[in-house]
């Protein structure tokens, strides 16, 4: 039975990317990021020197922002709306598992995340290009990491849909999102905190998801070198992260009634 | 079944975070920010965030001091070419923020390592303090003090310290520190008085560390002219120098341990009869 | 020997928590016992929020039991294979907005490991029985409430299964929808499938079932063939007549006169039905319908449970 779970799995996952993709929303959040890339040029124009870092900060955050929107946007509604619509419910019926259903609509959005975001890299190289730059292997691997950081997005998303309401859960997503950009501050909070208890603020490092660890916007835009290690790294981060709120979204799916 | 998945949610938590001990390690303790935010100039970053300058302000405040630390020891990698574009960029946003420009200035004219060496920069920082708020009478103070303290410039200093000690709510002792440092020979004692204001004003953190760091050092600087004078007198009196420390201690002339305040032992070089600190002290200074 | 339900529930039980401080529990089905025989259509009768459709999604599996066993197929709940064997509709489906019917029913067939062909093969027949096929490309979010429910049907048959389940499946349809739905339940009973569709409109159940369940309050009343349990008073009949002015009519056989705007409704003795009819014909009149007199599901739960039903507000349904 082993093959038919992962064909499952995968008929869902194809039928969210194509749901997913032919939402309006989506073309409009992925062209405003090739907007902010194009502006790049401009500005480029603008700055004496810094042209080739200009363009590729501003590439890079627009992916990041905008990837960010897309994540956490679509993975609310990816279950919220399903369950909200029942159009869930015929499909419970058949011989899907609801963890098959729950992955399936995670790798779907994954999927929908890779095809954006390589749609907004390929933007970003295409913009280099026209100033007579190029890319380097650093931005390759800065835009793999923000990919990665995208994925959390999604895990946290799908996590906090499958056991609130699809308000709520847009709301505690882009808390987290935020706070955990702040994972560095919260990690020295005693600089600026001196009361704060060190058990305290351990929990609350590790806890929060840290998106800090997925920018390496910095080391692109000045040409540095990633080191494999440590994208092999971050991987292993975002694969455990991910993983966790996914067994834990999973959890609350799988026991629950929809009424 | 909830056993299982309780299990599985634990188990992926803890090996997260063991992830992520191990890239905080091969990352350092800070990871690095985003170059948008030191990419811009102070003016440039206020045009950007209309109605929220107060609170990027706060956060590029927050940045810099994570990286130039606070309570505990330096951060592994101080990027110190960093400071100057942050304070810049905190005090084009708010101007008020008092707590930037002492910090600031004060980070920047300190030498390595603790701080970036950059003299005229702090003052620079310190003058657009004194600016944007004219009555404030510790920016004023602080401005004196690194023109003393890093530019030498007595005179300046002075007249620096003498308006700091006609604004509201100034110390009496500003306006006799100034005069000191007009007299001959007055320079040490006008600069234990600033260290030990600094020692005073400051929070508990790095710039009260350094202070009283720099207090210790000038005392060390005395134990040893006391020294030296100590040894002058015992040549006078034996007509020759001696030839150790020892003998200092062995005349009687010289009481308790021949130690600088980190209690390293003084060095004395015979040939000239000089006694210093020794190269080996905490305390040492070239 | 008789053959195994197809379908058996024992003690099947469901409370939901309502409120959010003091959460109090409201029994929406109480020990529920239903059988479902292979090769009849059974009807799931009750009033607006008896449990009808609570019943339905406990059986697939969109609600969790708190107590009761249930045994599909021979097979016990759990195990899956049960599900390739049977069709669900549930009410007011909703579909995926940005799909086209064709694509929505491959995707079905890829849930029940069809292959390519087949799913292509069953998706075209489907969709030509079920009247869509001119729309086969178009996407759901266009589809009115009568067509979706078309694509529901379709959805429920591509396995082509055993077992029919359907909740509310004439619900908002226009009388060819209507026509659609019985017609293709009864081809499904002539193919030697079971249907097992719930309602709360009583003509719709007389057509159509072999054998009904009455449900009211989250209690099973009662299960038979539908004449069992809504009495059919026989020995007279029901006339519907118009064009005269029946109350100048004078037969002894004519029980009650019952005008209806224009039209004149009569119970009459069986044996003298002849003769009324005559009368009726012979004052100028026509005769619209004749039928036995029977309960209507109101009658039935007023008169045998004494008191006024759930109400049409009352109750998960």
């Amino acid at each position: 039975m082993g093959r038919g779970r992962l064909s499952r799995i995968l008929a869902v996952a194809a039928n969210t990317f194509r749901e997913t993709v032919r939402e309006r929303v989506l073309y409009n959040l992925v062209f405003f990021a090739l907007l902010m890339t194009l502006s790049g040029l401009l500005l480029a124009q603008l700055s004496i020197r810094q042209d080739e870092k200009i363009i590729k900060d501003l590439g890079l955050a627009a992916m990041d922002l905008f990837g960010s929107m897309i994540a956490l946007f679509i993975g609310v509604s990816l279950v919220s709306k399903e369950i909200e619509r029942r159009s869930l419910h015929p499909l419970l019926a058949k011989p899907l598992g609801r963890d098959e259903f729950f992955l399936g609509k995670f790798f779907g959005l994954a999927f929908t995340l890779l095809v954006n975001t390589s749609a907004m890299a390929a933007g970003l190289f295409l913009t280099l290009l026209a100033t007579g730059r190029s890319a380097n292997p650093g931005l390759v691997g800065a835009i793999y990491a923000i990919f990665l950081g995208l994925l959390l997005v999604v895990a946290l998303a799908m996590l906090l849909s499958s056991v609130t309401s699809p308000a709520l859960s847009a709301i505690g997503t882009l808390g987290l999102v935020i706070v955990g950009r702040f994972s560095d501050v919260i990690r020295n909070m005693r600089e600026v905190v001196p009361g704060a208890p060190d058990w305290l603020v351990k929990i609350l490092y590790y806890a929060i998801p840290n998106f800090r660890n997925f920018d390496f916007k910095e080391q692109a835009a000045y040409g540095d070198p990633i080191p494999l290690s440590t994208l092999g790294q971050v991987t292993l981060y975002a694969a455990f992260y991910v993983g966790l709120a996914l067994a834990a979204g999973l959890a609350s799916f799988r026991s629950r009634d929809f009424e | 079944m909830k056993w299982r998945d309780g299990l599985l949610v634990l188990g992926l938590g803890a090996a997260m975070v063991a992830a992520q001990v191990w890239l905080d390690q091969s990352r350092g303790s800070l990871t690095a920010g985003d170059p948008s935010l030191y990419l811009w100039t102070g003016t440039q970053v206020k045009r950007m965030v209309p109605g929220f300058e107060s609170l990027f302000a706060d956060i590029y405040w927050l940045r810099t001091v994570q990286y130039f630390g606070g309570q505990r020891a330096f951060a592994q990698n101080q990027r110190f070419e960093l400071l100057y574009p942050l304070i810049d960029i905190t005090i084009t946003l708010d101007p008020r923020l008092e707590i930037a420009y002492r910090y600031g200035a004060t980070f920047l004219a300190e030498p390595r390592p603790v701080g970036a060496g950059e003299a005229e920069k702090g003052i620079a920082i310190l003058e657009r303090g004194v600016a944007a708020l004219p009555d404030n009478w510790r920016l004023r103070q602080d401005l004196g003090f690194l023109t003393y303290l890093f530019l030498h410039d007595a005179e300046r200093a002075a007249r620096i310290l003498d308006e700091a000690a006609d604004k509201p709510g100034a110390p009496y002792w500003l306006r006799t520190l100034a005069a000191d440092l007009l007299v001959k020979g007055g320079e040490r004692q006008a600069a234990r008085r600033m260290w030990r204001q600094m020692y005073e004003q400051a929070e508990e953190g790095i710039i009260k560390e350094n202070a009283r760091r720099q207090l210790r050092q000038l005392d060390a600087l005395e134990g040893a002219d006391a020294l030296t004078a100590l040894v002058a007198e015992l040549t006078r009196r034996t007509g020759r120098k001696p030839a150790s420390l020892a003998d200092l201690e062995a005349s009687g002339l010289a009481k308790g341990a021949l130690v600088d305040p980190s209690g390293t032992p003084y060095e004395y070089d015979s040939t000239t009869g000089k006694v210093r600190v020794s190269q080996r002290s905490v305390l040492w200074r070239p | 020997m008789e053959a195994p339900p197809v379908l058996k529930a024992v003690g099947l039980s469901k409370s939901y928590k309502v409120g959010h401080i003091r959460r109090r529990l409201r029994p929406a089905l109480q020990g529920l016992d239903l059988e479902v025989r292979r090769g009849e259509i059974f009807g799931y009768l009750g009033p607006n929020g008896s449990g009808k459709t609570t019943t339905l999604k406990l059986l697939m599996g969109l609600l969790r039991a708190d107590a009761g066993e249930v045994q599909v197929l021979g097979r016990p709940w759990l195990d899956p294979a049960w599900r390739y064997q049977v069709g669900y509709l549930p009410e007011n489906p909703y579909l995926y907005d940005y799909l086209t019917p064709r694509e929505y029913l491959d995707y079905v067939g890829r849930l029940f490991g069809l292959s390519s062909r087949e799913r292509a093969e069953r998706g075209r027949a489907l969709l030509e029985r079920l009247g869509l096929s001119h729309v086969a490309a178009v996407p759901l979010r266009r589809f009115s409430k009568g067509m979706l429910q078309r694509v529901g049907l379709a959805q429920a048959l591509v396995n082509d299964p055993e077992l029919l389940i359907l909740d509310e499946p004439m619900s908002g349809l226009d009388p060819v929808g209507r026509r659609l739905v019985r017609d293709l339940i009864l081809e499904q009973k002539a193919a030697g499938k079971t249907v097992l569709f719930s309602t709360h409109i009583l003509p719709d159940a007389e057509a159509l079932c072999d054998r009904v369940a009455v449900l009211r309050g989250g209690r099973l009343l009662d299960a038979g063939p539908l004449s069992q349990i809504l009495k059919l008073d026989v020995s007279h009949m029901e006339l519907l007549a118009a064009g005269l002015d029946a109350a100048r009519l004078e037969d002894p056989a004519i029980r009650v006169r019952q005008a209806l705007g224009e039209r004149w409704r009569l119970e009459v003795e069986e044996r003298s039905l002849g003769a009324v009819v005559r009368a009726v014909e012979a004052a100028g009149g026509r005769i619209l319908a004749v039928q036995p007199i029977r309960q209507s599901l109101e009658d039935y739960f007023f008169k045998e449970l004494g008191g006024g039903s759930a109400g049409p507000w009352g109750g998960a349904d």
